[in-house]
Order: C-alpha cells, then structure tokens, then sequence
C-alpha cells in the first residue's frame, strides 16, 4: 500500500509539473548524452590506442659472436620475465627474408645487402607497453646483446597523449555531472515548493522524514531515467547511422564501437543518471525538510 | 500528561521568548493559555511539538522527556499531539474526506482503518452531509471543524489549539469551543492558545496567563483578566 501511495504522489507530480518535468528531463538528457559522447570518444581511443600500444614490442639484437649456450639462456631469462607475453626468436635468414619482403619494390636495396648483415634478434610481446623501458634496461649489456630497441620515446609520447585525453574528458564528464545534478535538484526544490503546504500538514501530524521524502526521490530519479533514456537512444542511434557508416567507408581507422561497449555506456549512463536523480533530490530536500 | 521545567527560550538574535516557565498539565485538563501578543504563546506550542529546542529547561509530554527525543523520533511525538490553528491549514485541492484521510495516509495507517474512521470522524465533528465538498466551499467554522476532525482522527490524547477561534464570529466560536470541551471530556488533554475574553470568561477553565515570557497567573476555573478590561491584540504572538 504504501509502495502504491509513493509511485502514486511521485507521477501525480510529474504530471502536476509538466514543464518542469520535461525541462528536467532534457537537461539531464542533454548532460548524460554529452557524458555518453565522451565515453564513447574514451573507448574509441582506448581502442585505438590499445591497437597501437598492442603492435609494440622489444627487439633484442644479438651479437654476431653469440654462443648458442648464450642465446639459449638470454632466452630462458626474457621468457622468465613476469612482463614477457611472448618471445619470438628471429634468425638472420627469417631477418634478411622479412628485410626483402619489405623492401620487395626496391630491388638494388636487397640486391645490396649481405645475407648476413642483420643481426639475429628475440622479439618480445609485452602485457603492458608501459614496462618496455624496464624490460630493455634489465636486457641491454647481457653477454651477446648488441642492442635493445623499443621505439622508447614514441610510446611513451603515445602513452602521454593518451593519458592526457583521458584525464580531460573525466574533468569534462564530471563537470557535467555538476551541472546535471544540480539541475535536478532545482527541479525538485521547485516540486517541494509548490508542495509545501501539504509537507507542513504531513509534518504536523507526524508523517516520518522518509515518507515525506521518499515521493520525490522518486520522482528525480524518473526524471533523470526518463532523461538517460533519450540520452542512450541518441547515442545508440548515433552508432548505427553515424559511425558505423564512416566506419564502412575509411575501413581502415578503427572508428566504431561495438554493441557490448554501447551497452556498457547505457548501463553506466542509467546507473550514473539513477544516482545524480537520487543525489540532487535528496540534496533539494535536505534544506526544505528539516523537521 | 505535560510538565515544563524551569523552561526558558532565548532566540538567535537574544529576543527572550521564555523565561524560567515551570508549568504541569494533568491528563485530561482544558488549559486556556492567554496572553498579549509576544507574551510567548507560540513559542510555548512551538516547544511542545519539538518545532524548537528550549535553551534551558526540561519538557515532558505524554511521559516522554522531548529532549532525550532523536530527530528522527519527532514524528513519533506529533502522533500523540493534534494541532489546530486560527488559519485551518486544510489542502484547498482535496475534498474535506481526503483533508481527513490524509492524516491517517501519511503516518501508513491502513485503508480499511481510514475508510472506518473518517467518516466517523466527521460525523462527531457535525459534517457528514459535508464529505465531498472542498474547503472552499465552506464556512469558517465548518473549516476548523475539518481541521479538528484531522488532528483528532488519530486519536491522538493530547490536542493544540492556537487561536482555533480567531477568524471566526462570535456564534461560531462559542460552537467550536462546545466541540473542543466535548473532545476534552471524552478523554483528551486540551491546551488552547487564545485572546478570546469572551471564551476564556464564559467556560471558567484553568488559565495559565503569559507576559513577557513568564507565567504571571495559574488560576484554576479563571477569567481572561485579573481586572478591568484588557487591550484586545491583533494576530497571534
């Protein structure tokens, strides 16, 4: 009974305030969809960027002069390392073959070249790109290493602007956090105002907090569902006719997210929208309430 | 039923509201509580329903000490006490059932609790061929007996009522005051705010009189005042 007497007070004011409903409502809609855009520009980067921190790796190059007891050891000792993923060895035939494989369209190159001129190497898969400079220090100077190479500055210029991204627009996200919250605590304030002859008569006769408050809890939580709704469809319609189309015709960015990503945005974006709707009333209601 | 000890109230900007008030209210007593505006009436009533906190003092009611009270435990406290005021208070957009119902709703009583009881209610209160309509629709008199049928719906045993007569004509007056004397002798403890002379003088019940925050007379079956005639204030203090 109960239950039925909060949703009953929370939708007859909703439909009592219509306009201020619908202007709670699109002003969470516009936040959160803003929220979902940087998500989904986050995971477009991230994506990105793991594909490119993903192709990293360390070649080691080993001396002409290594003894195969060496190689065999140097070997043991990288697949030892709790960052190694995986450790390809590479020989100086698989070496001179991929050199001419790659330079196939410039033959006086290849022609050129001794066989045996490029070193043998072991290249090394690493869990987390941010470990190659660690990796490479431990290795460099090892009996029959000539030289490690992980194009260091690059990745770790790659990793700053990465990062750099991220922090920027988990500022931007929690500014409209802010702003979204708060919108909805005046829209809840406005509520209780225009209620407040019924909240004095309820605390007179010795209704509890709780169930003063519980009705417009509810009702900014609705809000900011219905908001997060229209947000989540915006963004669910942008990736079918936006990015999957781009997606189609410059195949070869990764531009597009998938559905579990666009899921993973909507379920934060309702979980976040439930809890900016609870928030911003329970704050809206702090003040008028006091008993 | 009520007891205030050594009770004083001194507000933020050192306006002295109360000062050292003792005072004991027997269950079942009719107490007239007179004064001039600002003699501390409302802050009285305000302290017994823990709408403010004494600066000194202890006050008991219904054998509950209100300080030790948690906030959250308020509401609890208001249950026991019905209040009606000069301005009734009712919800303009509910009809005088629902104005009655709601008292009930909002403290989770049960629907077929509230559908027994409002109806009865309003029937003691003299308005049953009055259910449906809406406090616009009646007189003043017939206002405060909805907002006497809401206060004592749950049947709370003690009732508050700050100038419950002030907007009404003298007839009706004397109405409203055959109504709160027939809710005090079926077993309710009534304190009445009041500048009525004429009430206070007709129904010769125990007068506590305030001036300046103190309580200056405590006579059983008294009069409005000691003497001659009394300046007769505007509004509630």
């Amino acid at each position: 009974m109960k239950l039925a007497y909060f949703f009953g007070e929370a939708f007859a004011n909703l439909r009592r305030n219509t306009l201020m409903t619908l202007a709670a409502m699109s002003t969470v809609a516009v936040s959160l969809f803003l929220l979902g855009s940087v998500m989904l520009g986050g995971a477009i980067i991230t994506q990105s960027t793991g594909r490119w921190e993903g192709e990293v790796e360390l070649n080691v190059f080993l001396r002409d002069e290594i003894t195969p007891e060496q190689s065999k050891e140097l070997e043991t000792a990288i697949s030892a390392m709790p960052e190694v993923q995986q450790v390809i060895y590479e020989s100086k035939e698989a070496a001179f073959k991929e050199f001419q494989e790659m330079f196939k369209e410039s033959p006086a190159l290849t022609e050129n070249v001794d066989p045996t001129a490029l070193p043998a190497s072991y290249r090394i898969k690493l869990h987390n790109p941010n470990s190659a400079s660690a990796v490479a220090s431990r290795l460099i100077g090892r009996p029959g290493v000539e030289d490690v190479n992980y194009g260091g500055e690059s990745i770790k210029r790659l990793l700053k602007v990465t990062g750099l991204l991220k922090t920027v627009s988990l500022v931007f996200v929690g500014l409209l956090l802010a702003a979204a919250t708060v919108l909805i605590a005046n829209t809840i304030k406005i509520a209780v105002y225009a209620r407040r002859n019924e909240i004095g008569i309820m605390k007179l006769v010795g209704a509890s907090n709780w169930f003063i408050r519980v009705p417009f809890i509810l009702e900014g939580i609705a809000e900011a569902i219905a908001g997060t709704m229209l947000a989540g469809l915006v963004i669910v319609t942008a990736k079918l006719l936006l990015l999957d189309r781009l997606q189609q015709s410059i195949p070869f960015l990764p531009l597009t997210v998938g559905w579990p990503t666009v899921l993973q945005i909507f379920g934060t974006l309702l979980a976040v929208g439930t809890l900016i709707g609870a928030i911003g009333s329970g704050f809206a209601l702090r003040k008028f309430l006091e008993v | 039923m009520i007891r205030l000890e050594n009770v004083s109230k001194v507000y933020k900007d050192s306006v002295v509201a109360l000062r050292d008030v003792s005072c004991d209210i027997q269950k079942n007593e009719f107490v007239f509580l007179v004064g001039p505006s600002g003699s501390g009436k409302s802050t009285f009533i305000r302290l017994l329903l823990k709408e403010d906190e004494p600066s000194e003092g202890r006050i008991w009611v219904a054998g509950k000490d209100i300080a030790q009270l948690a906030r959250w435990k308020v509401p609890q406290l208001r249950r026991q006490v019905g209040c009606v005021f000069q301005d009734f208070k009712l919800l303009t957009n509910k009809t005088v059932r629902e104005n009655v119902a709601f008292a009930l709703e909002v403290i989770g009583r049960p629907k077929h609790v509230i559908q027994a009881r409002v109806p009865e209610m309003l029937e003691l209160v003299g308005l049953a061929h009055k259910l449906e309509s809406r406090p616009d629709e009646l007189s003043g008199g017939e206002q405060q007996r909805v907002s006497i049928a809401r206060a004592m719906v749950n049947r709370p045993p003690i009732l508050l009522a700050d100038e419950p007569t002030g907007n009404l004509d003298p007839a009706t007056s004397g109405d409203i005051m055959k109504l709160l004397l027939r809710i005090n002798e079926s077993g309710t403890t009534v304190i009445m705010a009041t500048h009525d002379h004429a009430i206070v003088d007709q129904f010769r019940k125990r007068v506590v009189e305030l001036e300046n925050g103190k309580i200056v007379r405590d006579q059983a079956r008294g009069v409005y005042g000691m003497g001659g005639p009394q300046p007769i204030g505007g509004g509630t203090p």
